[in-house]
């Protein structure tokens, strides 16, 4: 275990070292004529200087409105997170008893029905639904808002980051109503973000309960004259899911690559457009922060998730004694 | 009776060609299939057949509506845009970037990538070691992220977009294509073919490559559906095709302040990406069954 632990330890730093240089070099290529007088250092000394300010949290500023790009940054990100997990969420509801249909009645009528619905999900491309999506009210009348993170009429101060614990901190001033305010919206966003999710979490239940029900201990299970419901619900279901945890951690950047596409098209302050507008303005230092925070929270989420599973699955834990 | 089977020649197929004959029987993937050679070879000579140039602007009929909506023209099938330019000429040269763009990709990274991960699954020690680490660091950076990085230190331009997409897509090939190696890699019959003392080109030409057609055709199938998604996305935005180029993302883009006027100018691009996808999937849906039914 302790050896497990050292070589996930070991991975991290590599691979944010490596992170961290190509965030330095994309930082002196987009910078190269703001300072070339510091340039004459030569690149080494100058990177570990690079090195030495990201550790204590310095990632430069703004050169449009001289903030620090790391807090400016991480309250973004913030906000990006939360429309993620709520995403994830939506889409667990809905994705998972889907696929775990598919996989129970795989080759049927149902399977394919649900398969349909999933690929149609993936077909759909994010921003074009999420395009869709704004023309909704015009449809509709006003039922969910559709641009912006919360009415300018609440005052939020900024503790967390994360909207729907800081309107919660609010309610002496606004009561609840904050609260439901930045939930409604979040919804459109987070249901446009979930077609793309619902796809990938369909697929990877329908397989790997397919994978379980095929395994001997069901076949097992069967022979001992069980009922299919309870073997599904007292075997199957537990030795299914875990599985898809990792598997879904692979997604990770292609989902935060869709939430930051949604939240240009909706108009949400999130790091997609803080990264947008500011390129488009020609702040390009927000390049390297961004991808420090974007790439460090994936990596240390996906080294995280990785060291959960062991700890939660005793099969990984198993594998882990038999790879020596 | 005299039966003679001496100049009955038996042929056996081979496994591909049993795929094949499979694969004939599946109604919906043949259509698919053929639906895909007639839009590759529309989106190749749209030049040639669309009934107005895509960049034709003509201030007599502005932002018409489809014809089958009142106050449209049955010259103009699709409606035109604020420039009085066709809808359907221009949807026809758009899916030539978009299909064409993503059909370069699947293709490069498809070969590079397959390559590399064979490199990394069948070397052990430093090299495959530097390969993973690298291909970690790689991996956690967004496909938006690494085209904006690419895309702002290049410039904007169609060939740049591509490129960006092809880096941001090949560490995911990579890391598929090495999945699905390193899990054939253990069993028993390639173990066998070590035995015999394969070198290492001789066992994946002919040890695994065979063996491994049906995970491919999923990888495959999904970095081309991400290619199309991506180059629309980034055309979008913005950092794709450039203005006189049309491509469904930036007619997408451009008619946007149009929406409420006129939003078909916005379905129909989409409505293209969607067809295409879904003909695609169809298509290597039913490869796989018939990979899986042949093996089998």
């Amino acid at each position: 275990m302790l050896s497990f632990l050292l070589r996930r330890l070991n991975l991290l730093l590599i691979t944010a070292l490596i992170l961290t240089i190509i965030a330095f070099a994309v930082d002196r290529i987009v910078s190269v004529n703001a300072d070339a007088v510091v340039s004459h250092n030569g690149y080494i000394s100058q990177y570990f200087s690079y090195l030495w300010n990201i550790l204590n949290g310095n990632l430069g500023h703004s050169s449009v409105d001289n903030q620090a790009l790391l807090d400016r940054g991480l309250i973004f990100f913030a906000s990006t997170l939360e429309l993620c997990f709520t995403a994830l969420i939506f889409s667990s509801i809905i994705a998972i008893p889907l696929g775990l249909l598919a996989g129970l009645f795989r080759n049927t009528r149902l399977d394919y029905g649900i398969m349909t619905i999933a690929i149609i999900g993936l077909a759909l491309p994010v921003f074009w639904v999420g395009v869709m999506a704004v023309l909704l009210p015009s449809v509709w009348g006003q039922v969910l808002p559709v641009d912006g993170n919360l009415s300018l009429i609440y005052e939020v101060p900024v503790v967390t980051g994360f909207l729907l614990i800081d309107t919660l901190m609010v309610t002496e001033q606004y009561e609840l109503f904050a609260f439901i305010d930045r939930v409604a919206h979040l919804i459109l966003p987070a249901l446009v973000l979930s077609f793309f999710l619902i796809t990938e979490i369909v697929r990877l239940t329908r397989h790997s309960m397919t994978m379980v029900m095929r395994s001997n201990y069901i076949q097992a299970a069967y022979a001992k004259g069980f009922s299919r419901t309870k073997i599904v619900f007292a075997h199957a279901l537990k030795n299914a899911l875990p599985p898809i945890i990792p598997q879904l951690r692979l997604q990770l950047s292609t989902i935060i690559s869709f939430a930051m596409t949604i939240e240009i098209v909706f108009n949400l302050n999130g790091i997609g457009k803080w990264l947008f507008i500011s390129l488009k303005t020609g702040d390009y230092l927000v390049l390297p922060a961004g991808i420090l925070i974007i790439s460090g929270f994936i990596l240390s989420f996906s080294i995280f998730i990785e060291i959960l599973m062991v700890i939660i699955s005793p099969l990984r834990r198993g594998s882990l004694y038999a790879d020596k | 009776m005299l039966i003679n089977n001496g100049f009955n020649e038996d042929k056996i197929q081979s496994p591909l060609g049993y795929i094949w004959s499979i694969f004939k029987t599946k109604t919906i993937a043949v259509v698919a299939m053929w639906l895909i050679i007639v839009l590759i070879i529309v989106s190749l000579f749209a030049p040639w057949f669309v009934p107005h140039s895509p960049l034709a602007q003509n201030p007599e009929s502005m932002l018409l509506p489809p014809y089958w909506v009142e106050g449209g023209d049955i010259n103009h099938i699709l409606g035109t845009d604020d420039l009085g330019r066709d809808s359907l000429s221009r949807l026809f040269h758009g899916l030539q970037l978009t299909l064409g763009g993503a059909l370069l990709i699947t293709l490069l990274v498809g070969i590079i990538g397959m390559l590399i991960g064979a490199a990394a699954a069948l070397t052990k020690g430093v090299k495959a070691s530097v390969l993973h680490h690298l291909l970690d660091a790689l991996l956690a950076i967004p496909t938006l992220l690494s085209a904006l990085i690419l895309i702002t230190i290049f410039g904007p331009s169609y060939t740049n977009c591509l490129i960006a997409i092809s880096l941001s897509l090949l560490p995911q090939f990579i890391r598929s294509s090495f999945l699905a190696i390193e899990q054939e890699l253990s069993k028993q019959y390639i173990v066998a073919i070590q035995l015999d003392g394969a070198t290492k080109t001789r066992l994946f030409r002919y040890g695994i490559l065979p063996n491994i057609l049906e995970p491919t055709i999923t990888i495959i199938n999904r970095l081309f559906t991400m290619a199309i998604i991506e180059i629309a996305t980034l055309g979008f935005l913005g950092f794709g095709a450039q203005l006189p180029q049309t491509e469904l993302g930036s007619i997408i883009a451009s008619s946007m302040e149009l929406i409420y006027l006129s939003p078909w100018l916005v379905t129909f691009p989409g409505i293209a990406i969607f067809t295409v996808i879904i003909i695609v999937n169809v298509l290597s849906e039913g490869l796989r069954h018939a990979v899986l039914e042949g093996e089998e």
